[in-house]
């Protein structure tokens, strides 16, 4: 029988060693074309043992197939434990084969040191209060009386700021010898508020609008103030302050953030920081402090204004119930 | 077994990714950003109020309406934000003294200035990031703060440095060649000899905004302000840093071979990060070490630990000093001593009590501000403050993942703290305190003084401070923390540097990292192991026998099965 090329036996272990390659290396080369990501997709170690076994399996039904199978596949083995490739080869397989046998029993009941992992729950639920669920920014729609407030206020060019960012607009309107302290606004509801002062005739829309731009500014300076160090003037958690903690901070310009959450729960976070997660959160490598120690309820809700729009995001639409 | 290892393929599966994923956007951030890809739009009036609109949106609160650096958030920040208004720019690639080209703001705005305020405003970087022509706006619109960018005699495009071109890549001659430059052109009068900034003995200099000089400390490459690549740093002392003492050594060191070797051996003094957050204590046979110049801690692993401001509570503090400390760890039966070296130009050994701050007013609600005015509120000046340091642990052991808050644990998780002081060390007292903290509203309590069993022991020198703190394994102290082995036991740092006004929670501070003792391989592993190799030695002898019968047996049969 000359057509035999290749011994079973060297066919078999080919066939295993085929297998293990393109599962080990094959996959993964193939996956970055598949979904040119800039890593391979590596086959998952319990895929990889069905991958073997199944390999096994179905040369072991080969094999013992019939006798002759069974002999020409025990030829070289025979061959080999009767010494007769080099009696050297065969001591030298009779000592390796034991030791790597030892080597792996060794690698796998050898304890090893491994840091426990958690899985962190970024906006857990557990503990969050009701109330909190359908809480508004205030801001964001305020009264008509707030509004017509605002508007006397500009009428007379009274316009109350909150007292943080009151020196860069007094030095501002000094320099600048504006008629209405708003003229530092360069953007376009501020210039048609004004506009429609200057003109006498002020709708409440237009003056809302103002009011809106008003308190984005407020906010945005108290977020350079209080968040900006950890969360970055950029809103994405990059902030000078970030790299030191092991938890980073959040990235508002991602999209599973705070887009995915109702005002009343970023409200609740402000307020609570670190210390209000629940455990499944580990609030003990939280760094976000408990707001509600330092700023006022109304200087949140302006963060929190400010903080949505840097980074162009909308909060949740709480469900109704 | 197939669990474990799925568990451990799927954990390294994350982590391969993870770091493919920082691999990619860090590459990016390295070539993104630094030239305009377009070339620069026309200055149009269009423009110039675009970039009016962006900068009173992202950049007045630091720089001011005007652009005179005097926005709400400027008073807390060391580097202040730039007063555009004086024409006064530190990074550029124009001669020491002249204004910046527009491709110099370009690259600032772009990629930002390392270790500040200032960060990148790139959009290919960040997400709410602005575009080229957003960036050139808003830069055309910072000029008309600037009187002198309309002087045409001083065009900054007349005197921009050349930078080198076809330079050898780095290598060990290259560096020692720098070294030689770097003792010539007397660097280290004020860089020191380490590169840790440590030459000068006072602050007796301000830079031209009249804040004292605190000189760089080169080894720091997260904390080199306009880049710590070898082109950047060549670029910098080339070119001289604006407004501070720091001069062109154009014609210091006239030849471009010599700075460019300069330029790459300060790169060869930059500090490698290590990654991991699990410091192994190594076992040693004998006495622990008390010489922090031991040959003992040459063999221990190190583990760098990143500190960074405190900003979880009043008084809030963005200007830290210390931002690295390296630590190791050695254990005999009895002991457990850690060794802590970070960098500080100056050893502050004194402490004046009644100079320190009083947090309450700027912890209320509705306060100004929480975070604190580092050249107002805290005195940063020598002869103040003490330089000190604490190692934080848990007292309970862990049960699971949960553990106290890195921030001085809490009213259910008490944390164990180990103090050093550096003007107790100086007057030879015991320089150690233990104490016990339940969460930073109350200083931490030192222990009773028979409850006292730390000892340390410290050192500064060429601008480092080393401190070794020693204490037995196991204590009877409720308040203790227990070194067993075989366990994580986490560990955290506060750090505080005097001179730069730093004392109570002003201070830095690290999240949790852990230390542990590795407990020897138990015996039935080698049992195992050996019963394994003997059962698979027996195997093969057997199998060497049966087929010596089985070739007799079938001896006549096999011709015919196989040829």
């Amino acid at each position: 029988m000359k057509n035999y090329k290749v011994n079973r036996f060297w066919s078999m272990v080919a066939t295993l060693l085929i297998v293990y390659g393109l599962a080990k290396w094959g996959v993964p080369a193939i996956s970055r074309h598949i979904t040119a990501l800039p890593f391979p997709l590596s086959v998952p170690g319990t895929l990889m043992f069905i991958y073997m076994t199944l390999t096994v399996v179905a040369l072991f039904m080969l094999v013992t197939f019939s006798d002759e199978h069974m002999a020409e596949f025990m030829y070289p083995v025979k061959k080999l434990l009767r010494g007769e490739y080099s009696s050297v080869l065969r001591n030298l397989v009779l000592v390796a084969v034991p030791l790597i046998v030892g080597w792996q029993v060794y690698e796998v009941i050898v304890p090893k040191v491994q840091l426990p992992t958690s899985l962190r729950i970024q906006h857990p639920s557990s503990n969050f209060p009701k109330k909190f669920e359908d809480l508004k920014n205030p801001l964001e729609s305020p009264s008509d009386a707030d509004i017509d407030a605002f508007i006397e206020q500009a009428k007379a060019n009274e316009v109350t700021f909150i007292p943080q960012v009151m020196a860069d607009i007094e030095i501002w309107a000094e320099v600048a010898e504006a008629e209405h302290t708003l003229e530092f606004f360069p953007v376009e509801p501020m210039k048609k508020f004004l506009a429609d002062l200057g003109s006498g005739n002020v709708n409440r829309e237009t003056a809302r609008d103002a009011l809106l731009e008003k308190h984005l500014f407020e906010g945005r300076a108290l977020y350079a103030m209080n968040c900006r160090p950890c969360h970055g003037d950029s809103v994405a958690g990059d902030g000078p302050m970030a790299d030191g903690f092991k938890l980073r901070p959040i990235n508002f310009t991602d999209n599973g953030t705070i887009e995915t959450i109702v005002e009343g729960y970023t409200f609740w976070r402000v307020m609570n920081g670190g210390p209000g997660l629940p455990t499944e959160a580990t609030p003990w490598d939280s760094a976000m402090p408990e707001w509600k120690l330092n700023l006022t309820e109304e200087e949140r809700w302006k963060i929190i204004l400010a903080e949505y729009n840097l980074a162009e995001k909308t909060p949740r639409i709480p469900e109704s119930h | 077994m197939i669990f474990n290892t799925n568990i451990r393929n799927k954990f390294q599966f994350a982590l391969t990714t993870a770091i493919a994923i920082a691999l990619f956007t860090t590459g990016g951030l390295a070539l993104a950003a630094d030239k305009p890809s377009k070339p620069k739009p026309e200055t149009t009036t269009e423009l110039v109020e675009q970039g009016k609109t962006i900068y009173f949106r992202r950049c007045s609160f630091c720089h001011g309406l005007l652009g005179d650096g005097n926005g709400p958030a400027a008073d807390y920040l060391d580097p202040r934000p730039r007063d555009f208004t004086l024409g006064t720019f530190k990074f550029r690639t124009t001669q020491s003294g002249e204004l910046p080209t527009d491709e110099d703001l370009f690259r600032t705005v772009s990629r930002g200035l390392s270790g500040t305020g200032m960060q990148a405003f790139d959009s290919d970087l960040i997400k709410s990031g602005l575009s080229e022509q957003e960036r050139w706006a808003v830069i055309f619109y910072i000029k008309t703060f600037v009187p002198e960018f309309e002087d045409p005699e001083l065009d900054p495009y007349l005197s921009v440095v050349e930078l080198p071109s076809d330079m050898p890549p780095y290598s060990e001659e290259l560096v020692a060649k720098g070294k030689e430059v770097f003792k010539k052109a007397k660097c280290w009068e004020c860089h020191g000899e380490s590169g840790r900034g440590n030459g000068q003995e006072s602050f007796d200099r301000t830079d031209d905004w009249g804040f004292p000089i605190r000189i760089r400390n080169v080894t720091h490459p997260w904390k080199i302000k306009a880049g710590s690549e070898a082109i950047d740093i060549f670029t910098r002392f080339s070119t001289g840093i604006n407004g501070t003492p720091m001069p062109s050594f154009i014609e210091g060191i006239p030849e471009v071979s010599d700075r460019w070797a300069l330029a790459n051996f300060i790169k060869s003094l930059q500090h490698q990060l290590t990654s991991h957050r699990v410091l192994k204590a190594l076992r040693v046979e004998g006495p622990l070490p008390d010489d922090p110049g031991s040959e003992i801690w040459n063999q221990a692993e190190a583990m760098d630990i990143r500190l960074t401001g405190q900003v979880v509570a009043a008084p809030r503090w963005q200007n830290p000093s210390i931002e690295l400390v390296i630590t190791q760890a050695v254990y005999n039966d009895e002991e457990i001593a850690f060794l802590l070296q970070w960098d500080d130009p100056f050893k502050d050994v004194t402490h004046d009590e009644d100079a320190e701050f009083d947090p309450v007013e700027i912890g209320k609600v509705g306060a100004f501000n929480s975070y604190v005015n580092p050249n107002e509120t805290v005195t940063r000046q020598l002869k103040t403050f003490r330089d000190s340091i604490a190692m934080q642990f848990p007292v309970k052991p862990l049960t699971g993942t949960k553990r106290p808050h890195f921030f001085r644990g809490d009213s259910s998780n008490p944390v164990n703290l180990w103090i050093w002081k550096s003007d107790l060390a100086d007057q030879d007292q015991p320089a150690g305190e233990e104490a016990n903290a339940r969460g930073w509203k109350q200083p931490p309590r030192i222990q009773d003084e028979d409850q006292q069993e730390m000892v340390t022991n410290a050192l500064w020198d060429n601008g480092r401070w080393h401190v070794i703190m020693k204490r037995k394994l196991l204590t009877d102290g409720r308040g203790d923390v227990q070194f067993s082995k075989g366990q994580f036991i986490p560990l955290a740092l506060n750090a505080w540097d005097g001179s730069n006004g730093e004392h109570g929670r002003v201070m830095s501070l690290s999240s949790w990292y852990n230390v542990l003792l590795e407990a020897p391989t138990p015996v039935t592993v080698y049992i195992y192991t050996i019963l394994a190799i003997l059962i698979a030695g027996v195997l093969g002898i057997w199998a060497v026998k049966k087929a010596g019968e089985d070739d007799s047996a079938k001896d006549n049969d096999e011709d015919g099965v196989f040829t």
